[in-house]
Parts: C-alpha cells; sequence; structure tokens
C-alpha cells in the first residue's frame, strides 16, 4: 500500500512537471530546457514572499503565483520571442542558457543553503494515515490534489477553451493561424505562462514537502523522461509517462537499491526511445520533421 | 494567371505577410492597402486589416473540427453575438460545412477542405479575399461550382477577390479584370472580356491556334517580344 502511494506521489510530481514541457513543445516546437530552475525558482519566490507576508500564508502563495506567471511572460516577451522563427536548435540552445543563468543568479539572491518555506509560512506538514496504514505528507496529498486539478484544468482549457482552442491551431500550423489573426506571439507567451505556472505549482509543493535546494533542478530533469515517454505533444502522453516513470523509479529504491532513484528514469526514456522514439501517444509525424 | 513558377504565389505571399520561419521579406518596392504601407507586417495585422490569404496547401487546421475551424479566427474576446453572426456568415455561403460541423478538417474531402478554407478566410471578415490555386487537385465541377459562390459572396458581400487560377478558361468567365504574371512580372492584365479575346491569350492560355501553325523557335521569339517585358 505504501509503495502505491509513494508511486502516485512521484507520479503526480512527474506529470505537473511534465505538463510545461508538453505545453511549450506543443505549440512552439521548442523543449524547454530551463523548465527545472524555473520551477526551482517559482518555489524560491514562494520562500521570499513567505518570508515578507509573514502573516498572510494565502497571500503569500497567491503573490508567488502571480510572480511565477510573469516570469514565464517575462523569459518569453525578453528572450524567447527572438527566437521566434529561428531554429529550433537555437532556441533550445537559449533555454539552456537561461537555466545556467537562473541557477547563478537563484544561488546569488538566496545562497547555496537549503531554505524551508513551509516554516516561512508557519505551516505544518503532518502525515495523514491512509487506509491499509500507509501514510502520507499533507504536502504530498495537496502535490496529487494539485496535479489532478492542474490537469483537469488543461484538459478543460485546452478542449472547450477559445484561447485554447487558439493554441492548438497554433501548435497545427503557425503560418495559417497567423493568416486567420492570430497573434502568435500572444500565443506563446500563453504557453510560456502557462508552463512556467503549472511548473513553479510543482517547484512550490516540492519545496514545502522537502526543503528547497540547487537539487530541484535534478527534478526537473527527471521530469523531462515522462514527457518524452508519454510523447511530447500530448498531455494525456505525459500523464501516462509519469506514472510509467515513477512506478519504475519507486519498484527500484524498494526492490534493487535506493541510489537507483536518478538512474531509473533516463533508463525507462533510453528504452521507450528505442522502441517508440514518438512516444506512447505522440504523433509519428513530427519526428520525421525534425 | 501564369505558368508555374511565374510568381503567383510568392506575390499573395508578400501581400499578406510573412513568417520569421519563412526566411524571407521584402526587399524592394511597396505594397500598399487602403493608403498603408503594408510591405513586411505579420499575417495576423494584415489578416485583421482586412486581406485575408486562403493558401495552396495546409489550408485547414487537420485536427481541429470544423466548427473549430471556424471559430478560431474570431477574437477570443468576441461577444457570443458576434461570435455566431461570423459563424452565420461562413454557413450562409456554403451550407454543406454545417453538416460536418463536428468532423475534424483532416478527414474532409478535397472540396470539402476548400470550402472550408474559403469559409474560415470569411470568418475573419476581408475587405480583400486572396485565394491561392483554387482549382489545385479539385475536379472542374467542383471548381466551377466554388468559382459560382466566389463571385456570389462579392456580389453579396463587395468585398474584393483575388484569385489564382490554373484554368484560364474558367478563371476568364467569372473574373473581372485578369492579370498575367511571367517570371515574376505582370505582362499583361486587362478586363477578363478583353483578355478572352486577346490573340496571346487565345494561343498561350486557352490553346487555340491563330492561323497558321508556327514551330515553336518562333514562338519563343515571339514571347521575347517588347510587349511582353515592358
Amino acid at each position: 500500500m505504501q509503495l502505491i502511494v509513494n508511486i502516485t506521489v512521484l507520479a503526480a510530481i512527474y506529470a505537473l512537471l511534465a505538463c510545461g514541457y508538453v505545453l511549450i513543445y506543443r505549440v512552439s516546437r521548442v523543449m524547454n530546457m530551463a523548465h527545472g530552475e524555473l520551477a526551482m525558482l517559482g518555489a524560491y519566490l514562494l520562500y521570499t514572499t513567505a518570508s515578507l507576508f509573514t502573516d498572510h500564508p494565502v497571500g503569500a502563495i497567491a503573490a508567488a503565483l502571480v510572480l511565477s506567471l510573469t516570469v514565464g511572460v517575462l523569459v518569453y516577451v525578453a528572450l524567447m520571442r527572438k527566437m521566434t522563427g529561428q531554429m529550433v536548435l537555437a532556441a533550445i540552445l537559449t533555454t539552456i542558457a537561461i537555466g545556467i543563468l537562473l541557477r547563478g543568479v537563484i544561488v546569488l539572491i538566496w545562497s547555496a543553503a537549503q531554505q524551508h518555506p513551509l516554516q516561512a509560512l508557519k505551516f505544518s506538514n503532518p502525515s495523514i494515515e491512509l487506509i491499509g496504514g500507509a501514510r502520507i505528507s499533507t504536502c504530498a496529498a495537496l502535490m496529487v490534489l494539485a496535479t489532478v486539478a492542474v490537469y483537469t484544468a488543461l484538459f478543460v482549457f485546452l478542449r472547450f477553451g477559445r484561447w485554447g482552442m487558439r493554441l492548438r491551431a497554433a501548435g497545427q500550423n503557425p503560418l495559417l493561424a497567423a493568416q486567420r489573426g492570430i497573434n502568435l506571439n500572444a500565443i506563446y507567451a500563453l504557453a510560456w505562462a502557462l508552463s512556467t505556472l503549472t511548473g513553479s505549482i510543482a517547484g512550490m509543493l516540492i519545496a514545502l514537502d522537502s526543503g528547497l535546494d540547487q537539487t530541484m533542478v535534478v527534478i526537473g530533469l527527471k521530469a523531462f523522461a515522462p514527457a518524452l515517454v508519454g510523447g511530447l505533444d500530448s498531455l494525456l502522453g505525459a500523464l501516462v509517462g509519469a506514472v510509467i516513470v515513477a512506478s519504475a523509479e519507486v519498484l527500484a529504491i524498494h526492490y534493487v537499491d535506493p541510489l537507483l532513484s536518478d538512474v531509473v528514469p533516463f533508463l525507462v526514456l533510453i528504452a521507450a526511445l528505442i522502441v517508440r522514439p514518438w512516444g506512447l501517444f505522440g504523433t509519428r509525424e513530427e519526428l520525421d520533421r525534425v | 494567371m501564369g505558368t508555374n513558377g511565374a510568381g503567383k504565389t510568392t506575390t499573395l505571399r508578400a501581400i499578406s505577410g510573412f513568417l520569421g520561419i519563412d526566411d524571407a521579406r521584402v526587399t524592394e518596392g511597396a505594397i500598399t492597402f487602403k493608403g498603408a504601407r503594408i510591405e513586411n507586417r505579420p499575417p495576423h495585422e494584415n489578416t485583421r486589416r482586412g486581406i485575408v490569404l486562403v493558401p495552396e496547401r495546409d489550408k485547414v487546421f487537420p485536427n481541429l473540427t470544423v466548427a473549430e475551424n471556424l471559430a478560431a479566427p474570431v477574437a477570443p474576446a468576441a461577444a457570443a453575438i458576434e461570435r455566431r453572426r461570423r459563424e452565420a456568415l461562413a454557413y450562409q455561403f456554403f451550407p454543406q460545412l454545417a453538416d460536418l460541423r463536428h468532423r475534424v478538417g483532416g478527414l474532409l474531402s478535397g472540396g470539402e477542405r476548400q470550402m472550408l478554407a474559403l469559409a474560415s478566410g470569411l470568418v475573419c471578415e476581408p475587405e480583400l479575399l486572396l485565394v491561392d490555386e483554387l482549382s489545385l487537385g479539385l475536379a472542374p465541377v467542383v471548381v466551377a461550382d466554388l468559382l459560382r459562390r466566389l463571385a456570389e459572396i462579392r456580389r453579396q458581400l463587395g468585398i474584393a477577390i483575388l484569385v489564382v487560377e490554373q484554368s484560364a478558361t474558367v478563371a476568364l468567365e467569372v473574373a473581372d479584370y485578369a492579370y498575367v504574371m511571367e517570371n515574376g512580372r505582370i505582362v499583361l492584365d486587362g478586363t477578363a472580356e478583353r483578355l478572352r479575346r486577346h490573340p496571346d491569350i487565345q494561343e498561350f492560355y486557352l490553346g487555340r491556334k491563330s492561323g497558321e501553325r508556327r514551330s515553336y523557335r518562333e514562338v519563343k521569339q515571339y514571347r521575347r517580344s517588347r510587349r511582353w517585358y515592358g
């Protein structure tokens, strides 16, 4: 039972991070290699707002969410917009540079020491006993709930929302979208904003549950595996990929060796790339185009 | 009208606007629309200005339904009544699309796809509708039907329509005015009526021999005459 809980929590973490990769890839074919760093930045922003509004935890969380949304738009407007229409490789290299830059800036501002936004918010994180004697921490349970909420919202938004529809249109054929009066810059900025927001929510919850330092970048990178396993342009794929990678990782830790934790996601990734390079739910033609 | 490679598509694309990915721009000359210079403006701006292109290929969103294809061009902030009015515009001229509402664009036949493309262009409320290769891959009956609808749209909405058409016979039947392009230049223009009777058009585009047989060498010589490159 505890294993299932562990898998669910890890899958939720991966899924919440992976949907950010999918969102940006789907509309602009760019793999955002700075996603882990942006998630980490979101967590640090929460730490700061928590220290500023010591008596208003809800205000602190809201402010941190708004700030991360702004960060996403800023990254697009300031850096990625100039990459629109350039080679995709150039755009990916730019995201790698953004990631390195962010890591440096974060150390400069917040130092490399571990921080605890949970204490700053004056929250406690008691573990909850579930049926069958399994335990889950409050923050981990929140993580699962947040993932369910974000995915439901994204599915509804993309399927029925008018902006979601434009997002899909721009992803399918940017030129035709522009010829139909859709401003691609607005669409891409929206994708970056949503991606950074969901990533930051994941980062904040991870930080609340287990403290905050640079190791979060590794989690962000590991979440790239489920996004690829599921197929980079599919949200459902990211969800399924997250479950597969999380199961493999938790089972390997439990039955083989805890040190495998950082290796297993990438083993699954390599296996998936060999068997089905376009991912479980990805579009096959995407691959031919690259 | 014009042969392959004459520059028809390039001209329409330049008017409608390029994206960064196209790696193209207008380097010489000016494009003006209603008194404003519009060269090298992004496509979405020109669309809002009233210039709407129905491209040659990839003219509908393959994974969006017909209804979504028609809704995507309308600004999300538009009021419900405005959205319904624009949608009605599409179904008014292409009523068959109403039955296909929930089918995805990629599963339409060539004729249906062209209808959807024209309809989604109309939804953008053009003042100038540019249609590239209306007849590409379509049966002559379908093309004739589409041209009749375009004439109807022009009559009812009072918009200008510029159609690139390979088949000169059909094009000159419905058009008011026509341009002939060769090697990136307009070599001939005039009312459709006049062009239909023009000896060059008769010979090169309508395939009617005028007078006695001529050898190919003479034809090339004739083409190079001053009149064509003025």
